[in-house]
């Protein structure tokens, strides 16, 4: 495997993802020094390459990829994964707000705790956040599976319109529109394949008490 | 947008606030480009009923022999210097002494009746630094990164309401409890109707900065005794609008979000060091970062000494 690093320390935001951008063409993994939690890390990469963060990322860490790996190491600012179409972002500490938002497509991982409105108008691709999750968990969602293993606050699936939030831990409250039921065998078989698959280990018991929130109304905004 | 910071050493001592501060707000840049400020709790030592004034006062003759003749009316002056700030104006900064607190504000409101002049602050326990321009100029510009105390909080300014000028400049100061200030990132949208019972009280309002009404309301609420988290949680229920305010007061900070969440604000502490942010990026300069803790919607956090 190919290996680049770049040392983001004293560039620019834009010079640094034009290098990402530049660099992905030629190898197999970039790893980026230095990150100190600058926003737009890696914005509409497009290359099948793998990104390692070595620190924080800010804002908008990979908004409209489509197909890099991407780890950040420490934590991530808002709107992690903005709006990705294929790909996957790994988390390995928190989560600011926005988690997943308006993502198509891929997989957003955070190991830790996310903030608020993770999720918010997904249309699809995968969000699993391993610890707590915060205000109007998936609000407006309209499509893709959420997860959460910890525990989510008020207004969780806050005018959900499509997709299903799984949360194992405690729900709060629900939001408008918004009903919570037992998970089917299929869906804990699901849950179990691709929780093993980012190395999330839960008992077999523990896959029978995920709670599952999905819409009541396809249309909850015009009724 | 705007950036707000702030931090409290927790062993009490004075250190680099205002090194700490600049770094942090200089993270923070981007968020704002119009002015900054800081408020330095701690580490001006002024003796008791003593003050220190900070006064824009345009380049004019005169001018600054007026200022000094109404201020000796009041009081005898120590310690006085003049920083340059742009070709218009200058900072008399100058100390001091009352008999008492409510001298202060009357004082402050005699000077502003001056033609071009006017009182950007007055304080016993904190100093206040603001300016146009960007984090780094006004820290160059006014020498904070040598200023020391136990506390501090600061701003730096994308103007969405209200004048560009130093007096808008963040942190605001009330005047109804002693040293009170507060910084803003936000909109608060029932402005009038908290700034409408504070008038009938007999405050004053200088501008239609939504950051003015803030501190007074601050203010009002802890000199009716609330202790500064029943305060913030106070400001969580009163103020509508999206908003992060973080407050200083002569031994603390503390910081309310909105009931929605919609402005940032993060915190990260260790064994020395309680710091808050808008973004991870500038707690980076202060403290560990591994464990950065998001503020949720509606909580307040606070940490005195």
């Amino acid at each position: 495997m190919s290996e680049y690093t770049i040392d983001a320390k004293n560039m620019e935001e834009k010079d640094l993802t034009r290098s990402i951008k530049e660099h992905a063409l030629n190898y197999d993994k970039l790893i980026i020094k230095n990150p100190q939690s600058r926003h737009n890390i890696a914005a509409g990469v497009t290359e099948e390459v793998k990104i390692e963060i070595d620190g924080s990322a800010g804002y908008f860490i990979g908004t409209m990829i489509d197909g890099p790996k991407i780890h950040v190491k420490n934590n991530a600012g808002w709107f992690a994964g903005d709006n990705m179409t294929k790909g996957e972002l790994i988390i390995d500490g928190s989560a600011g707000d926005g988690a997943g938002q308006g993502i198509y497509g891929g997989t957003v991982v955070v190991r830790g705790d996310a903030g608020s409105r993770t999720g918010e108008i997904m249309k699809g691709g995968t969000v699993i956040i391993g610890g707590n999750s915060g205000f109007m968990t998936g609000l407006l969602m309209m499509g893709g599976q959420l997860i959460v293993l910890g525990d989510v606050t008020n207004d969780a699936g806050e005018s959900i319109m499509r997709g299903t939030i799984y949360v194992l831990g405690e729900v709060k409250s629900l939001g408008k529109n918004a009903k919570m039921e037992q998970t089917t065998l299929e869906d804990q078989k699901e849950l179990k394949t691709l929780l093993t698959k980012y190395g999330f280990e839960i008992t077999d018991i523990d896959y029978t008490n995920f709670k599952k929130i999905t819409n009541k109304s396809g249309k909850p905004l015009t009724e | 947008m705007c950036g707000i910071a702030g931090l409290i050493y927790k062993d009490k001592k004075t250190h680099s606030v205002g090194k700490s501060l600049t770094s942090m707000l200089g993270s923070l840049q981007h968020r704002g480009p119009d002015s900054a400020g800081f408020a330095i709790y701690g580490g001006l030592n002024l003796p008791k009923n003593h003050y220190q004034l900070n006064i824009e006062i345009k380049n004019k003759n005169e001018l600054l022999n007026q200022v000094k003749t109404t201020l000796t009316q009041s009081s005898k002056i120590f310690n006085e210097e003049i920083i340059k700030s742009d070709e218009k104006d200058n900072i008399y900064r100058c100390e001091i002494k009352l008999e008492n607190y409510s001298m202060l504000k009357q004082l402050i409101t005699t000077l502003d009746e001056i033609e071009d002049i006017q009182v950007i602050n007055g304080s016993q326990s904190f100093e206040m630094i603001k300016d146009i321009g960007k984090v780094k100029d006004i820290s160059k510009r006014y020498n904070v990164s040598k200023r020391k105390g136990t506390h501090g909080i600061g701003h730096t300014r994308f103007a969405t309401e209200s004048g560009i000028d130093r007096y808008h400049a963040h942190p605001y100061q009330s005047y109804i409890t002693p040293d009170i200030t507060v910084v803003h990132n936000g909109q608060i949208t029932n402005y009038w109707k908290i700034r409408d019972p504070l008038e009938r009280k007999g405050h004053v309002f200088k501008t239609l900065n939504d950051t003015e009404c803030i501190v007074h309301y601050i203010a009002e609420k802890l000199s009716q005794g609330y202790k500064l988290e029943e305060t913030l949680e106070a400001a969580v229920k009163d103020l509508d609008g999206p908003f992060s305010i973080l407050v200083g007061t002569p031994n603390g900070i503390g910081i309310a979000k909105d009931k929605l969440g919609l402005r940032p604000g993060v915190m990260a502490e260790n064994d020395d060091i309680f710091a808050i942010a808008s973004e991870e990026m500038s707690l980076q300069n202060v403290v560990n970062t591994e464990h950065v803790e998001q503020i949720a919607p509606g909580e307040t956090r606070s940490y005195t000494i």
